[in-house]
């Protein structure tokens, strides 16, 4: 255990500043929802922007639209918004992709070197990518909490604590999700461009797929391969409960891309 | 069914095959090294010295054959063959972000020996990098300063096996000068060196015996002495006065000029069959010069290349 206690010091040193970073990033980002929910309640925009808002965009956002057009609503898009979860999943790119960067650049060599069994690598991995992901949430909420408590109006009503905790958890497990799929793609192949450009237009495909899929039923058929079908912010806003399904789809394609990444990475050969 | 290491050698590897789709880096390759010898394992680049490396330290599966470390199975036993391990890669890949001492300090603690500190600074006082170097980024380091970071952290467990893939490429000749005393002084104290190298001087003076590899396969195994048995020797003979005979030499013996006065042969083998042949001719004198293994070993090269 000494061992795998230095690994994951190291790794945590190598990956510290990425992570506090975006965290603090993502962080800020709930307080500026805050600030703008704030502006356009008191100027009482909601219902202009809403109003102009194309038919479309209802039609994709269904009997949630209004609810998201209000204070309330604004301040929980920072769980959904596109750059939010980009970032996010770029950042699960990023840390999932530790061993193949590793490899690439011939560290593996002198760490494998050394009495170390190579599941304790993608653990490390594994490791890291929870802490990443309760570290970014955790900023998130802290955010949302902070900047409910200085900027809301008084007259207004907040996301319930429920809300917000149904949507990071749900954006959590997507991020896991990704993390996996990255992972498993980091394990089969040398360089770390390679996996993450893999996983990122997969990433894209999906979401676009989900997204289309939202407006256009032909292609609601296949979207079901998508991991972002299953993170549905729009249902917890109505009021209803985090789905179960989505909950076992996520947490199962999470735990088949760990398990499946140390199978992969058992098998393979070192070689930059 | 695995069959237990020869428990004797500090190397044994048996029917060792290596293929990449349709090619082959290693091919059936078998050889031992035996504990508190220094072996030098040669051949050009792409000769499948590194991939054999690579299969003994697990980084690499073999497609066939088995590699024992002191007794314990590469594969299926790794961890106990690399406890007893200390390596040098031919290329240090590292974070360049990182500082000397903390590459050191983190690959030591991977280790199940006990790093002593007093041993590493003995490292570093013979190779000539100081702590203030060390504490030093990595993207500030000369190509000889990231190999004595090599050596020092391939050392500094002081393992029973020591496996270098060309130690000394980067180092000038004072440090290369360093690093054959520290082989010295290691092989002293018992520990089994495996290394690879361009070097053949350096082989020459360091190994006690060399295999070469050919395209994935064993040319040659052999000790340094028989190689410079088989060595072709120049030979000069100086006449006190001119001799116009033209003698029927042995076998072995290739004549590469001939003046009345001073002959010039390249022998391989013993020299008794020439001087029979001499006897009787007036020699002033006769200079045999001393065998190259780099002769022996750069016909290899050369038939690898043809």
């Amino acid at each position: 255990m000494k061992g795998f206690g230095i690994l994951l010091n190291y790794s945590v040193r190598r990956v510290r500043t990425l992570v506090l970073t975006m965290s603090v990033i993502l962080g800020v980002f709930q307080v500026f929802l805050i600030v703008i929910a704030k502006s356009l309640q008191s100027t009482h925009a909601f219902e202009q922007i809403g109003a102009l808002m194309p038919p479309f965009v209802r039609e994709v956002m269904g009997p949630s639209f209004a609810t998201f057009m209000s204070f309330g609503g604004m301040v929980t898009l920072g769980y959904f918004h596109l750059a939010v979860m980009g970032s996010l999943v770029g950042l699960m790119i990023a840390l999932a992709t530790l061993s193949t960067s590793e490899i690439e650049v011939g560290f593996m060599d002198l760490i494998l070197s050394r009495p170390l069994a190579r599941h304790r690598l993608l653990t490390r991995t594994v490791a890291i990518i929870l802490l990443a992901t309760m570290i970014s949430l955790g900023m998130m909420i802290l955010g949302t909490w902070v900047g409910l408590r200085t900027l809301a109006p008084r007259d207004v009503e907040w996301p319930s604590a429920h809300l917000i905790g149904s949507l990071a958890l749900n954006l959590a497990l997507l991020m896991l999700c990704w993390g996996a799929v990255a992972l498993v793609i980091g394990s089969s192949v040398r360089r770390r461009a390679v996996a993450g450009g893999i996983t990122g237009v997969l990433a894209l495909t999906t979401f676009l797929l989900d997204y289309i899929a939202r407006s256009w039923k032909p292609a609601e058929s296949i979207a079901w391969i998508s991991p972002f079908r299953y993170y549905s912010p729009l249902d917890l806003l109505m009021g209803l409960p985090l789905s179960s399904r989505n909950v076992v789809v996520l947490v199962g394609i999470a735990l088949l891309g760990f398990g499946l990444s140390y199978l992969l990475f058992s098998r393979r050969d070192i070689s930059h | 069914m695995n069959s237990p290491g020869n428990s004797r050698s500090a190397i044994s590897i048996r029917g060792l095959t290596k293929r990449y789709g349709k090619l082959s880096a290693v091919k059936n390759l078998s050889l031992e090294v035996e504990p508190g010898e220094i072996f030098g394992f040669l051949g050009l680049n792409g000769a499948g010295k590194t991939t054999t490396i690579r299969i003994l330290l697990d980084l690499l599966r073999p497609t066939r054959g088995q590699a024992f470390v002191l007794g314990c199975d590469c594969q299926t036993q790794g961890l106990e063959a690399r406890s007893q391990i200390g390596y040098l890669p031919g290329e240090m890949g590292m974070f360049l972000d990182m500082n000397g001492q903390e590459v050191l300090r983190f690959l030591a603690g991977l280790e199940r020996r006990e790093v002593d500190p007093r041993y590493r600074q003995e490292l570093q006082e013979r190779l000539k990098l100081p702590d203030h170097d060390l504490n030093r980024r990595l993207r500030e380091y000369s190509t000889g300063m990231k190999r004595k970071l090599g050596l020092i952290q391939a050392f500094q467990s002081d393992a029973p096996l020591l496996i270098l893939d060309e130690p000394t490429e980067g180092l000038d000749p004072l440090m290369q000068e360093s690093f054959y005393e520290l082989l010295a002084d290691v092989q002293k104290r018992g520990r089994t060196v495996f290394m690879s190298s361009h070097v053949l001087s350096e082989v020459e003076r360091t190994c006690r015996r060399v295999a070469l590899l050919r395209k994935g396969e064993l040319a040659l195994l052999s000790t340094v002495e028989e190689i410079g048995r088989l060595a072709p020797r120049r030979v000069r003979i100086f006449f006190s006065q001119e001799v116009n005979v033209h003698p029927e030499f042995p076998t072995g013996c290739q004549v590469m000029e001939m003046r009345p006065q001073e002959w010039c042969l390249r022998v391989e083998g013993m020299l008794g069959d020439l001087v029979n042949v001499l006897q009787g001719l007036p020699i002033k004198d006769l200079e045999v010069e001393e065998p190259r293994i780099e002769d022996v070993l750069m016909k290899y090269y050369r038939e690898e290349v043809v």
